[in-house]
């Protein structure tokens, strides 16, 4: 398989990248791990005069923490991701996202940034971006700005990143204690799959009154874009985490908040169903964290 | 336009030109003659073009020449020495993991890769660590076996 | 203790050391000064009149040095079998399916032959188009083939013994359904190949393939040319599984823009190239009866089943026989009927693949073994037992089981699996099952009808002595085979392995029918032992007369030459050896003459030698109509035990265990022969669990690539436990037969067995994907519930 033609930049500062994207125009991508441009390309789904590759601008692929959060580059690796320490112990769900996207060699090339801006329903790290309430870094030649990972997508394949603007990564708020999270996703075979449903859940509670005092539910694969699950969400806080509390949350998750559709991986009432059961154990296992986490 | 690159090829270096819409696999295979990378999709989903780049496994298919302008590339002709097989080459001969080799050279590149990174790695990391070669010959068992005597 | 020096070992595979370095060379690896790359031009639509083709501009583009369409290629029919020759190189009158050929380009790049494929300007008349068997043979339906009406493909009608009546006579009657879904062969190594004319006219095509014999035969046929003016070599192969046992319109192909261009020309499929052309396992649905006495006795089969073929024949006659012969065995069953038939569409045509034919309805039959199995009280490996034939049986169509080690194979998986402690106690969600299988060890005859021997080999000294090399046109595709014939030869030789040079893969090398069937270790090891022993034979007859010793007293072990009685004074031979050799200092000091030694004395007083071989089957059974399809000198057989576990709330399923037993006859190889178990068993799970072709309604298949046909990954393969029973094959070459195909045969029963004893469920669709379990037993729950 050929790759189209193209022109190929490399600049090495994030200033540099702006001039170019707003030189070039809109018909031209920004390459980061390649792993779904390139095959998009060679597949011909998509075409480009120019691509400005972002490898050679270090100060995206940097993990760094400030006061009471971490600032994820967007062309961090999912295997540097995962590596780090700081990502393990603060974002397990994070972490697990990570470590299921794809395989192993894709992994190595991979970033989270190109996993945002790819904006698959089904994307491994973007239900953990959704439930640690992440912040989408963005930025212009002239200005900057931060978005809510929940407002961040806008349909299949589409978020809200203007033409001119460079996603340069995440800002991540360090949860607090007595808090923990989690990731599950379901496929066909154990590797290298597209997710048929995934979901990422947060539980935060209060240890004198063992109540529940924060969820984050979100759910991939089973709307146009990932998304959070606010009713299943409500219906947990100010619960006792238990068994029959997940339950519930789970079942309102499938009854309410998802809306999955049909296609060749599987259908919408699969879907759907599963949106209680793989709540429902993310929920288990987020408090499990939380708990060991107090302990 | 073409552009120069210079970059390290089983410790030799190279000054290389290339379309920039050419992929790292295209260019050992079909410009310095290193064959022993396979492509067996082009697309990232078989492994066979794994080599190891600035000390990671990935699919050379998926990245272009241009990219790997200053990177250290490590192929499955880069393994031999002068004694002949590596003991990983000779731990897949000796336990029967290579059937048709196709996915060979790649899937011996990963397990390197994984044992430089984890010299005693479990089931579940052997496993984990060479997810991204298929292999429709041998069931992978061999392939494990392979691997796990080469562990420390 | 191991009477062999050479075979029944666990020798390094002589092709090994090449593909761990990536010296192995394999088409694609290949190129030739000043090679043209050829692409084809495929249609995009599944049924379509083609009204013109204009490729002016396609030929103007610079650069191109050739555009063929069916002007240039001709309108020979050919395909698999010659009763069903349904296909031309490039569609003529219409296209059939999305990937029909309609044209191809060379170029000198393959940007430009692309570019080239963009210019050719076809029009079409869409034509209505029909996508499943169903549809296919509704009355009125669009007609694919001028002289199929119906769409119907092919069709069998067979009975043994008197089925209608033994049912009547039985106390437990299974009647079920079951099917598959459209296979990939899914091998990593996608097919390609390389064409080149030299200046007195000769051909020489390389190619991926299984069969170069057969390439060689319709590549010949197709252009016209003398079968000699057409060399077929295969480098290596990265496997082939069935799909690569034809030649194919790409092969056909290249070799026209070879000829036109006078240029080396390459091909490569792309892997959306590899799905479009298919060829691999059908979709099966069968319906099984199955009789049985209360005593567990089977009575009678009545065996119905429809073949989705797709758009032309391919191997599909051959498939559709195979699909009814192979449940003849391996229990003993008086009475059998089986109607078969195989249906056109406009799919891609599917042909055979690993197991072919038998697959799925060895799958169901398995079930249904176990249904009884449960209904009677029964354990399924008792049943299984009880019901066994016996060494040295026949079939009620005629399959005779020379060597059999069946029994043997449940016995080794019973204890292996530790059935006896886990049947019956695992609990809910966890589940253990078994099923048996058998396959052929080769076919009777060729694909072509003919007296032709299906292998022959040529073993040669080196003048010098020392080394056999074997050549024989048989094709190593990743199975082991050239490592086995090297062994054959050694054993048969008396010397070390090392001693063996071996070529293969080439039609200048005789004739040899190819990788298919699981024939070669059987058919062409009988062709590589009869060479050797032609060439030892030489060797010891020049020894004879120098030494005045009997023949009959003359043997080479090891590399040796062994006397039986007094070791003769050779020293004379030394001598002459020796002075041969002068300035060497490795002259033989040992009190043995070596082998070395006498084939260079041989060849002094004789010339050369040569050993030749030859094998073709004795008259095998059967004087019905397909007889020869199910027919074969020998029969491997295994048995196996799979544990799973589902999760009863989404319905995954993990298989935790697989206990596998073949019987192979004599193990030439040992860690080859688990190989091909390990292999066919992941085969099985993959066919069982996820993997499945799907189309849209435009007859386009979906999941073209490798990220969406799920095939078993590293992380979804369970150990395997493989154990190897040996029998001793009387038809075969030191006694050995199949392993590669009926090594997969149970893997998809024993699965299905253990996912009921897991759920309660029995699931009659495949693959076992999550969402098909979870809705079985939501089912089996809501039907329990009322």
């Amino acid at each position: 398989m050929l790759l189209p033609t193209f022109e190929f930049h490399e600049p090495l500062s994030i200033k540099d990248a702006l001039k170019l994207k707003k030189s070039l125009g809109e018909d031209a991508k920004l390459l980061a791990g390649g792993t779904d441009l390139l095959v998009h390309l060679k597949k011909k789904l998509i075409t480009t005069n120019n691509l400005i590759s972002l490898s050679g601008i270090k100060a995206l692929s940097l993990i760094t923490k400030e006061k009471n959060a971490v600032i994820i580059g967007s062309c961090t690796t999912m295997t540097q991701l995962s590596s780090t320490p700081i990502i393990q112990k603060n974002f397990p769900a994070l972490k697990a996202g990570c470590d299921n996207l794809g395989t192993h060699l894709i992994r190595n090339r991979a970033t989270i940034g190109g996993n945002a801006c790819n904006a698959s329903p089904a994307g491994d790290t973007l239900p953990a971006l959704l439930i640690y309430d992440a912040l989408a870094l963005l930025e212009t030649s002239d200005k900057k700005r931060e978005i809510p990972m929940a407002d961040f997508f806008t349909g299949p394949g589409k978020s809200c990143i203007q033409p001119d603007e460079i996603l340069t990564g995440f800002r991540l708020p360090i949860p607090g204690k007595n808090s923990g999270a989690h990731y599950i996703q379901l496929g066909k075979r154990k590797s290298s799959e597209i997710n048929l449903v995934n979901v990422a859940a947060f539980l935060k509670y209060d240890p004198d009154t063992k109540k529940i005092i924060d969820a984050r539910i979100a759910l991939g694969s089973v709307a146009a874009t990932p998304i959070r699950s606010p009713k299943a969400e409500s219906t947990l806080m100010g619960q006792t985490p238990e068994e029959a509390c997940f339950f519930a949350a789970g079942e309102m998750a499938r009854r309410e908040d998802c809306h999955p559709i049909d296609d060749f991986r599987g259908s919408a009432r699969y879907r759907q169903a599963m949106v209680g059961v793989l709540t429902k154990r993310t929920l288990t296992r987020a408090y499990e964290l939380a708990r060991s986490a107090c302990i | 336009m073409k552009k120069i690159i210079r970059l390290t090829i089983n410790n030799q270096s190279h000054e290389i030109a290339v379309e920039p819409n050419l992929t790292l696999a295209d260019m050992l295979r079909y410009q310095l003659a290193l064959t022993g990378t396979k492509k067996g999709c082009d697309t990232g989903d078989c492994g066979a073009c794994t080599v190891i780049m600035d000390g990671n496994a990935v699919n050379s298919c998926l990245v272009l020449a241009v990219q790997a302008n200053g990177s250290v590339i490590e192929t499955i002709e880069g393994l031999t020495t002068a004694e002949g097989l590596a003991p990983l080459q000779e731990a897949f001969v000796e336990k029967g993991a290579i059937q048709c080799g196709f996915c060979s050279p790649g899937m011996i590149l990963s397990a390197k890769n994984l044992l430089d990174k984890n010299p005693n790695p479990s089931e579940q990391e052997i496993r984990e660590g060479i997810s991204g070669n298929l292999c429709r010959c041998t069931g992978y068992q061999k392939i494990f076996e392979a691997i796990e005597s080469q562990s420390s | 203790m191991n009477k062999f020096d050479v075979i029944s070992t666990r020798a390094h595979r002589i092709d090994t050391p090449d593909k761990a370095t990536g010296q192995a060379m394999f088409t694609d690896d290949l190129c030739r000064p000043g090679q043209l790359y050829g692409v084809l031009l495929q249609s995009p639509h599944p049924h379509a009149r083609i009204l013109s083709i204009d490729t002016s501009k396609a030929v103007n583009l610079p650069g191109v040095k050739s555009v063929i369409t069916h002007e240039q290629a001709g309108y020979i029919k050919y395909g698999v079998s010659p009763a069903r020759y349904d296909e031309t190189v490039f569609a003529i009158d219409k296209v059939r399916y999305v990937g029909d050929e309609i044209a191809a380009v060379a170029a000198v790049s393959l940007d430009i032959a692309l570019k080239a494929l963009s210019l050719i300007k076809v029009k079409y008349e869409l034509l209505p188009a029909v996508f499943t068997v169903e549809d296919a043979t509704k009355k009125g339906a669009p007609q694919l083939h001028e002289n199929s009406p119906g769409n119907l493909c092919a069709e069998v009608h067979q009975e043994f013994g008197d089925v209608a009546a033994a049912l009547k006579t039985c106390d437990i009657i299974k009647t079920s359904t079951m099917k598959n879904k459209r296979q990939d062969g899914a091998f990593i190594e996608m097919q390609g190949c390389l064409a080149e004319f030299d200046n007195r006219g000769l051909l020489t095509l390389v190619s991926s393939t299984q069969v170069p014999h057969y390439v060689q035969r319709t590549v010949a046929m197709v252009l016209g040319m003398d079968v000699g003016k057409v060399r077929v070599k295969k480098p290596y192969v990265g496997a082939g599984f069935g799909i690569k046992a034809a030649a194919c319109p790409m092969e056909l192909a290249c070799c026209i823009l070879a000829r036109e261009t006078k240029k080396p020309v390459k091909m490569n499929f792309t892997r959306e190239q590899v799905f479009m052309y298919s060829r691999a396992r059908h979709q099966f649905t069968h319906t099984i009866t199955t009789g049985a006495k209360k005593d567990g006795t089977l009575m009678a089969i009545k065996h119905e089943c429809c073949l989705d073929g797709g758009a032309y024949t391919s191997f599909g006659i051959a498939t559709v026989y195979y699909t009814g012969s192979l449940l003849g065995g391996p229990y003993k069953i008086a009475n059998m009927s089986y109607d078969g038939k195989r249906v056109y569409n406009n799919k891609p045509a599917c042909g055979a693949q690993r197991g072919h034919g038998a697959v799925i309805a060895r799958a169901l039959f398995e079930q249904q073994m176990d249904m009884i199995a449960e209904e009677i009280g029964m354990d399924p490996m008792e049943l299984r037992i009880k019901n066994m034939m016996d060494t040295g049986d026949t079939t009620c169509n005629d399959l005779n089981m020379s060597s059999f080690g069946m029994s043997e194979c449940i016995e080794a998986v019973r204890i292996g699996s530790n059935w006896d402690k886990k049947k019956g106690n695992m609990p809910r969600g966890k589940g253990i099952g078994m099923a048996c299988g058998f396959f052929v060890s080769g076919a009777g005859y060729p694909i072509y009808r003919s007296d032709t021997y299906h292998g022959t080999v040529i073993i040669k000294l080196t003048e010098d002595g020392g080394t056999a090399l074997v050549y024989t046109a048989s094709a190593e595709i990743g199975q082991g085979s050239d490592t086995a014939f090297a062994m054959i030869a050694a054993e048969a030789l008396g010397i070390p392995l090392d001693n063996v040079r071996l070529a293969s893969g080439d039609t200048d090398m005789g004739v040899d029918l190819g990788a298919y069937s699981s024939r070669q270790t059987l058919m062409t090891g009988h062709a590589v032992k009869q060479a050797a022993d032609h060439a030892k034979t030489q060797v010891l007859e020049v020894l004879a007369e120098q030494l005045l010793v009997p023949l009959e007293k003359l043997d080479i072990k090891k590399g040796f030459i062994e006397f039986a009685g007094d070791t003769p004074d050779f020293s004379a031979l030394r001598t002459r050896y020796i002075k041969e050799h002068r300035g060497w200092i490795d002259n033989p000091d040992s009190k043995k003459l070596t082998f070395k030694e006498a084939s260079r004395i041989a060849f002094l007083e004789k010339g050369s030698i040569v050993g030749t071989g030859k094998y073709k089957p004795h008259n095998l059974g059967g004087k019905f109509k397909g007889a020869a399809v199910g027919t074969s000198p020998a029969y491997g057989c295994s048995a196996q035990v799979a544990e799973v576990t589902v999760d009863m709330e989404t319905g995954q399923v993990t298989i935790d265990n697989i206990t596998d037993a073949h019987d192979c006859g004599k193990a030439i190889n040992l860690t080859a022969v688990e190989g091909q178990m390990e292999g066919s068993v992941s085969m099985g799970i993959g066919e069982a669990m996820h993997e499945e072709v799907i189309f849209n309604d435009k007859g386009q298949v979906l999941n073209n690539d490798l990220a969406e046909y799920k095939i078993v990954t590293s992380v979804d393969m369970p150990r395997v436990k493989t154990i190897v029973v040996e029998s001793c094959e009387p038809n075969g070459p030191y006694g050995a037969k199949e392993v590669g195909e009926g090594a997969i045969m149970p893997t998809i029963p024993a699965i299905l067995n253990a996912v009921y004893n897991a759920t309660g469920v029995r699931i009659n669709e495949l693959p076992l994907t999550p969402e098909r379990v979870f809705f079985a037993i939501q089912d089996y729950k809501a039907k329990m519930a009322k």
